[in-house]
C-alpha cells in the first residue's frame, strides 16, 4: 500500500526479500556502484576490492553455518583449501611441476571446486552431528592442521610447504577474465566478475535463510534439543548446514586464490579461519549483510591500517624499530575483534540497526 | 529525469579522468618509465638529483631467516645511501627506503607485497627467499623487473631478470663435500633440507657430487620450526651417517644437532650459510656445535680484509656484526653496475635496465668476490662456482672463523648445469 | 626395545609440558565455562620474562617470579576483557581471548627481538644414562616438576578453603554464590593459575632449546589434550597430556618407516587420536556428559 510500506497483505510480500521500497532502491544503488566502480577507482583498489567480495562470499558461507545454525566452525580453513586446490588441479598445466589437468573453464572448476568441498563437509558432518559447543570448534580446529599436514605434504598437488603452486586461471569458453583488453583492464575485470559472483552468491544465502532451511537453522542454534523436540531432524539440518557452508568455502577459496596468484600450503591455517570468525562475529553473527560488511571491514583492515601510518609519526615503518607498523597492524586485529564483541556484539550490524533507528525515530529519538 | 542522467554521465567522466595512468617521460636525454621520478629522494643528499625506487622484499617479522633479513636490510640501505654519497647514479640518486614489504617468508604474501609496490619501483633491489621468489618470477619477467635475490638456488642461473651473486646452493654442496672428502673422507651422506627451491637444491648438490665421489647419500625433508626436528633427528641417530649437510633455518640447526649429539651421534655437519646465526653459540647446543659443525659460505665474512668489506664496516657503525650485513652489501654491487650502465646507455627504462645487465660481462665487487664474478652475459657458463668453509668460534665477531679459502672443488669445476638442480633430486 | 622405552621417555617429558598447559584450560573451563584461546600467549610472555631475569636471579628465581608475573597478567587480562562478557555465549568468549591472544603475543615477539633467547637451565641437553637407555635430564626434571605442581594443585583443591570454593564455583555458580563464595574472585584465581601454569610449561619446553615467536604453537596441541582428557576433567588434562606426549614420541621415532604419511606425521598425531576418542567417548575419556535443560 502506497504510504504504509510495512503494511502487507499477502504472504509472498511479507516474505519477499526485497520487501520495502527502501531496500530495492538500496539493492539497485549497489548493483550501479558496482557496475561504475571500475571506471571511478584506480586498479590496485579494485584488486583490493575484488578480495572483498571473494572475502565476503566465503564469510556468508560461514554465517550460515555459525551465525544462522549456531554450528561454530573453525575448519573454513581447510574447506578453503579443498576448493582452491581442486580448482588448480582442474585448470592447472598437465606439464608443470604440479598436477593438472588443463580445463581452465571457469563453469567447469568453479562448481567442482564447490561440489568437492561440500563433499568433505558431509563427510565431516557426522562428527560434528554428535558435538556441541567448545567441543566441535575445537574437532574443527583439528581438520585445519590435518589439512595444513596433508596440503604440506602431498608435494605433487600442491608443491609443498613453502613451495606452493599456481592457482585456477579465470577462464571462460576460452575467453581469458583476466587478461587486459578492450573491454577493460585485468583488475576491472576480475572486480565485475567477483561482483557479480558475489551478488549471485548473497541472493542464494538470503534465499536459504528465509526458507524452511533457513528456520530450522535459527531453531538449532536457539535450543538444538527443543528443535529436535519439535520435529527438525537435527542431524539432516546439521549435514545441510556444513555441507553449504563447505560450498561457498570451497567456491571462495577457488576464487581468492586466482586474484593473489599463488597458493601455498601454509595459507589454509588457523589463522585463516579466526579471520573468517572474526569478519562473520565483527559483521553481525546471524545476517547475510553483516557477514558481507565484516568482510569488507576486516580485508580492508591492513589497508586502511598502512593509509594511517603517516597520521602516526611514532610507529616507523622499519620492522627493526618497535613499536613498528607491521606490529601495529597484528594488535589492531585483536583489539578490534575484542571491541566489537565487548562494545557491539551484534557487530557492524549492529551499529547500523543503532543508526537506522536514531534516525527512523528522529527527533524523537531518545 | 533527464537532469539526473546528465549529472549522472558528468559524474561518471570525471569519475574516469580519477584513473592514473602510467606515462614514459624523457628527462636530459635518459629514457626512464617506471620507478623513476624528477623529483628528488625523500632523503636526498643533493636535491636537484632525480630519484630511482627501488624495492625491498624481505623476511622481517615472522619468518625462519629474520635474524639474517633484517641486517641484510639494513646493510643495503647503507650500501645505497653510500651511493648516493659518492654522488649518486648520474642525475638520479637511489632511494630503498620507502618500498620496503615483510614477506614473512610465505610465498603468497610475497606475490601480495609485491603487487603492492610494483607500480612503485624500477628493479627489485631485494627478494628473500628461493621459492617466495619463484612465486613472483612470471610477473617479473612480463614486466621486465630486474631482481637482485637474497638467495643461491641454481634456477637463478637461467633467469636474465635475477641478478644473483655468489655460488648456488647446488654448487655450494659440491664444493663442501669435495671438502669434507680431502678432510675427513665420509662413506655416507645424510642431506636435512627444507621442501623447495632452497632445501632441494643443495641437498641435489649433494646427491650429485655424493654419486661422483662414491658415498652412500640419503636425505629427509623436513619443516621449519625447532620443535617439529624429531623426525630429522631420529633419522640421523639411526642411519648415522658420517656427514650431514643441512640445508634449513637456524633454529632447526641448534634443535638437529644438539639433540643428535645428546644422543650420541659423533659424525659431523656441514651447513649452507642460512643455517648459523651466532645466538646458537650461547644456545644449549653450542658444545655440539663448535665440535661438530662447519659451514659453506659463497663469500668471506665479516671480518675479512677487502675494499668492499671495510667500506661495509665504515658504512655500519656499531652494529653487532652478523653476516647478514656482509651479505645484502654483496648483493647490491651487481644492480649499482647495472644501473651505472643503464644511465650510461640513456635508457633507464625497465627494458633498459633489463638490457644492461645482460651486458654486463664482469663487476666491480671491491674485492669481495674475485673479478670474473658478475658475468651475466655469459649466461649459466658465467657462473661463479667457488665456496669458502668457516667454522664456528664463540670469540669471532660473527661466530665464525676460516678454516678455507674460496675454491672450487673438482666436482663442481667439472659439473655444467643444465637446469635447475633441485628437479634433479 | 631401548629405542621405545628412550622414546616414551622423552614423551613423558613433552607430554609434562602439555599436561601443564592443558591444566590451565582446564582450571579456567571449570571455574568459567569457558576456553581461553590466550593461553599460547602467557606462555609465552612467561618463557620470555624467564629467559630475561635468569641473568640477576638464577634458572629456579627467574621461574617463580615469571609464574608470579604471568599470573598477574593473566588476572589484567581477565579483568579487562573478560570480566565484561559474563552471561555471553561461551564461543563470543573464547573469540575474545583469541583477540587477546594475538595482542599479547605481538607485544612479547616484540621483547624477544631479533635473535633467540635462551631460558638458561640447568640442564641443557645433557643426559643420563641408566642401564642401556639413556634419558635426556630435562625430561627427567620436567616431569619432576609437573608432578609435584600437580600434586600441589590436587592438594590445593582438597584441603584448603579457597579450593573448595572454586570447586564448588566450578558445579554450580548460583548455589555457589547463595553460600557465600566470592565467584568473581574464583574467575580471577583461576586466570591467575592458568597463568603460571602456562609459564613453567613454556619454560620446559623452551629448555634446552631456544625462545623464538614460534613456540606459541606448542601451546595449540594443548587443545587436542583437554578434548582426549575431557574438558572438565583436571586428571583428564594431566594424563591426556602424558599420553599425546608419549604417542607424538614414539610415532616421531618410527615416522620414517611410513614415509608415505608423509614426513613429520608426529606433528599432527595429537589431532587424529583426539578424533579418534571422540568417536567412541564424545565427551572426552574423563569429561562429563553434559546435561542440558531445554
Amino acid at each position: 500500500m502506497r504510504g504504509r510500506p510495512l503494511l502487507h497483505t499477502s504472504y509472498g510480500s511479507d516474505m519477499a526479500l526485497f520487501n520495502t521500497m527502501s531496500k530495492k532502491v538500496a539493492v539497485g544503488l549497489l548493483i550501479l556502484v558496482a557496475l561504475a566502480l571500475p571506471f571511478g577507482l584506480e586498479d590496485k583498489w579494485l584488486s583490493l576490492l575484488a578480495t572483498c567480495c571473494v572475502a565476503a562470499i566465503g564469510a556468508i558461507g560461514l554465517g550460515l553455518v555459525t551465525g544462522y545454525a549456531g554450528q561454530v566452525s573453525l575448519g573454513h580453513a581447510f574447506f578453503f583449501g579443498i576448493g582452491a586446490y581442486t580448482s588448480a588441479y582442474i585448470s592447472g598445466d598437465p606439464d608443470g611441476r604440479t598436477l593438472g589437468l588443463g580445463q581452465t573453464n571457469m563453469l567447469l572448476w568453479l562448481p567442482a571446486a564447490g561440489l568437492v568441498a561440500l563433499l568433505f563437509g558431509v563427510l565431516v558432518a557426522p562428527l560434528a552431528t554428535r558435538l556441541r559447543g567448545l567441543y566441535l570448534a575445537i574437532v574443527t580446529l583439528a581438520l585445519v592442521f590435518i589439512g595444513q599436514h596433508v596440503f604440506g605434504e602431498w608435494d605433487a598437488l600442491t608443491g609443498g610447504t613453502g613451495v606452493g603452486r599456481a592457482p585456477a586461471k579465470l577462464e571462460l569458453f576460452g575467453y581469458d577474465l583476466a587478461a587486459t583488453d578492450s573491454i577493460g583492464t585485468k583488475d576491472q575485470k576480475v572486480f565485475w566478475v567477483m561482483a557479480l559472483l558475489l551478488m549471485v552468491f548473497a541472493l542464494a544465502a538470503r534465499n536459504i535463510a528465509r526458507s524452511k532451511v533457513g528456520r530450522a537453522f535459527n531453531a538449532i542454534r536457539d535450543r538444538d534439543i527443543a528443535a529436535g523436540v519439535i520435529g527438525v531432524n537435527l542431524a539432516r539440518y546439521k549435514t545441510v548446514a556444513f555441507a553449504i557452508s563447505s560450498f561457498y568455502a570451497g567456491c571462495a577459496g577457488a576464487l581468492l586464490y586466482t586474484i593473489v596468484g599463488f597458493i601455498e600450503p601454509g595459507s589454509f591455517s588457523l589463522l585463516l579461519s579466526v579471520q573468517y570468525i572474526a569478519m562473520v562475529l565483527i559483521g553481525g553473527a546471524g545476517t547475510i549483510s553483516g557477514a558481507i560488511a565484516g568482510a569488507f571491514f576486516i580485508t580492508l583492515l591492513p589497508t586502511i591500517t598502512r593509509e594511517l601510518q603517516p597520521l602516526v609519526p611514532f610507529v616507523s615503518t622499519e620492522a627493526s624499530k618497535v613499536p613498528n607498523i607491521f606490529q601495529v597492524e597484528t594488535i589492531l586485529y585483536g583489539l578490534l575483534i575484542i571491541g566489537f564483541l565487548i562494545f557491539e556484539p551484534r557487530g557492524l550490524f549492529g551499529l547500523w540497526i543503532r543508526i537506522r533507528a536514531y534516525w527512523k525515530s528522529w527527533p524523537f529519538s531518545y | 529525469m533527464r537532469k539526473f542522467l546528465a549529472i549522472a554521465l558528468v559524474a561518471a567522466v570525471s569519475l574516469a579522468a580519477c584513473r592514473g595512468g602510467e606515462t614514459a617521460t624523457d628527462d636530459a636525454g635518459v629514457k626512464t618509465d617506471v620507478g623513476v621520478t624528477k623529483e628528488p629522494c625523500p632523503e636526498a643528499i643533493d636535491k636537484n638529483k632525480g630519484c630511482i625506487y627501488l624495492g625491498i622484499i624481505s623476511d622481517l617479522t615472522e619468518g625462519p631467516f629474520k635474524a639474517l633479513a633484517v641486517p641484510i636490510t639494513d646493510s643495503q640501505k647503507a650500501f645505497w645511501k653510500r651511493v648516493n654519497q659518492q654522488g649518486g647514479i648520474g642525475n638520479y640518486e637511489v632511494d630503498v627506503t620507502k618500498n620496503i614489504k615483510d614477506n614473512k617468508y610465505n610465498p603468497q604474501v610475497h606475490k601480495e607485497v609485491f603487487d603492492q609496490i610494483k607500480s612503485n619501483i624500477l628493479a627489485l633491489a631485494q627478494t628473500l627467499g628461493s621459492p617466495t621468489t619463484a612465486a613472483i618470477l612470471a610477473d617479473l619477467k612480463s614486466n621486465n623487473i630486474v631482481a637482485a635475490p637474497a638467495s643461491w638456488t641454481s634456477a637463478w642461473a637461467f633467469e636474465d631478470v635475477i641478478i644473483e651473486s655468489g655460488a648456488n646452493y647446488c654448487i655450494e654442496s659440491m664444493n663442501a663435500l669435495d671438502y669434507a672428502n680431502d678432510t675427513y673422507k665420509p662413506k655416507s651422506v645424510l642431506a636435512i633440507h627444507y621442501a623447495g627451491d632452497y632445501g632441494d637444491d643443495a641437498a641435489a648438490g649433494a646427491k650429485i657430487a655424493a654419486a661422483k665421489l662414491g658415498m652412500t647419500f640419503s636425505h629427509v625433508k623436513t619443516d621449519s620450526g625447532g620443535d617439529k626436528q624429531a623426525g630429522a633427528i631420529t633419522e640421523v641417530v639411526t642411519k648415522n651417517p658420517d656427514l650431514v649437510i643441512l640445508t634449513v633455518g637456524p633454529a632447526e640447526t641448534g634443535a638437529i644437532i644438539g639433540q643428535a649429539a645428546a644422543r650420541g651421534f659423533k659424525g659431523r655437519f656441514i651447513g649452507t650459510s642460512p643455517t648459523f646465526n651466532p645466538a646458537l653459540l650461547q644456545s644449549a647446543a653450542a658444545p655440539a656445535i663448535v665440535a661438530l659443525y662447519e659451514q659453506s659460505a659463497p663469500w668471506n665474512n665479516w671480518s675479512t680484509n677487502s675494499k668492499g668489506h671495510q667500506a661495509m664496516r665504515e658504512a655500519l657503525p656499531g652494529v653487532t656484526p652478523s653476516e647478514g650485513y656482509t651479505s645484502g652489501w654483496v648483493w647490491s654491487y651487481p644492480l649499482r653496475a647495472a644501473l651505472k650502465k643503464a644511465v650510461d646507455n640513456k635508457d633507464l627504462t625497465r627494458a633498459g635496465l633489463l638490457a644492461a645487465v645482460k651486458s654486463l660481462d664482469s663487476v666491480d665487487y671491491e674485492g669481495m668476490l674475485p673479478t670474473n664474478a658478475g658475468n651475466y652475459k655469459a649466461g649459466v657458463a658465467g657462473q661463479i662456482k667457488m665456496t669458502a668453509i668457516y667454522k664456528p668460534d664463540p670469540k669471532a665477531p660473527t661466530g665464525g672463523v676460516q678454516v678455507k679459502d674460496l675454491y672450487v672443488g673438482p666436482t663442481a669445476s667439472s659439473y655444467t648445469l643444465d637446469g635447475p638442480c633441485f628437479s634433479k633430486l | 626395545m631401548v629405542d621405545l622405552i628412550e622414546a616414551v621417555v622423552r614423551g613423558l617429558g613433552k607430554g609434562s609440558v602439555y599436561a601443564l598447559l592443558a591444566l590451565g584450560f582446564v582450571i579456567i573451563f571449570k571455574a568459567t565455562r569457558v576456553i581461553s584461546f590466550a593461553q599460547p600467549a602467557f606462555m609465552l610472555a612467561g618463557v620470555v620474562m624467564v629467559s630475561y631475569f635468569v641473568g640477576p636471579l638464577g634458572f629456579w628465581g627467574a621461574l617463580v617470579a615469571a609464574m608470579v608475573l604471568t599470573g598477574l597478567l593473566a588476572l589484567g587480562v581477565e579483568r579487562t576483557a573478560v570480566r565484561p562478557m559474563i552471561g555471553r555465549p561461551a564461543f563470543v568468549v573464547a573469540i575474545i581471548t583469541l583477540g587477546v591472544d594475538v595482542a599479547v603475543r605481538v607485544v612479547v615477539v616484540a621483547f624477544i627481538g631479533l635473535n633467540v633467547r635462551q631460558v638458561g637451565d640447568p640442564w641443557g641437553l645433557k643426559t643420563h644414562d641408566l642401564g642401556v637407555i639413556t634419558v635426556y635430564e630435562r625430561d627427567v626434571a620436567s616431569f619432576a616438576v609437573t608432578a609435584v605442581l600437580v600434586a600441589a594443585l590436587f592438594a590445593y583443591f582438597r584441603y584448603t578453603r579457597m579450593g573448595l570454593a572454586m570447586r564448588a564455583a566450578s558445579y554450580d555458580q548460583e548455589a555457589a554464590l547463595a553460600q557465600g563464595v566470592s565467584v568473581g574472585s574464583v574467575f580471577a584465581l583461576s586466570w591467575a593459575m592458568a597463568g603460571g601454569l602456562a609459564a613453567v610449561a613454556g619454560t620446559f619446553a623452551a629448555a634446552g632449546e631456544s625462545v623464538d615467536g614460534l613456540m606459541w604453537l606448542i601451546a595449540l596441541t594443548a587443545l587436542p589434550v583437554i578434548i582426549l582428557g575431557g574438558l572438565d576433567s583436571l586428571a583428564g588434562a594431566v594424563i591426556g597430556g602424558l599420553i599425546v606426549g608419549v604417542l607424538q614420541e614414539i610415532v616421531a621415532n618410527y615416522q620414517s618407516a611410513m614415509p608415505w604419511l608423509g614426513g613429520n606425521v608426529s606433528i599432527i598425531t595429537p589431532y587424529v587420536v583426539m578424533l579418534l576418542v571422540l568417536l567412541v567417548r564424545p565427551y572426552g575419556l574423563f569429561g562429563t556428559r553434559e546435561v542440558e535443560r531445554v
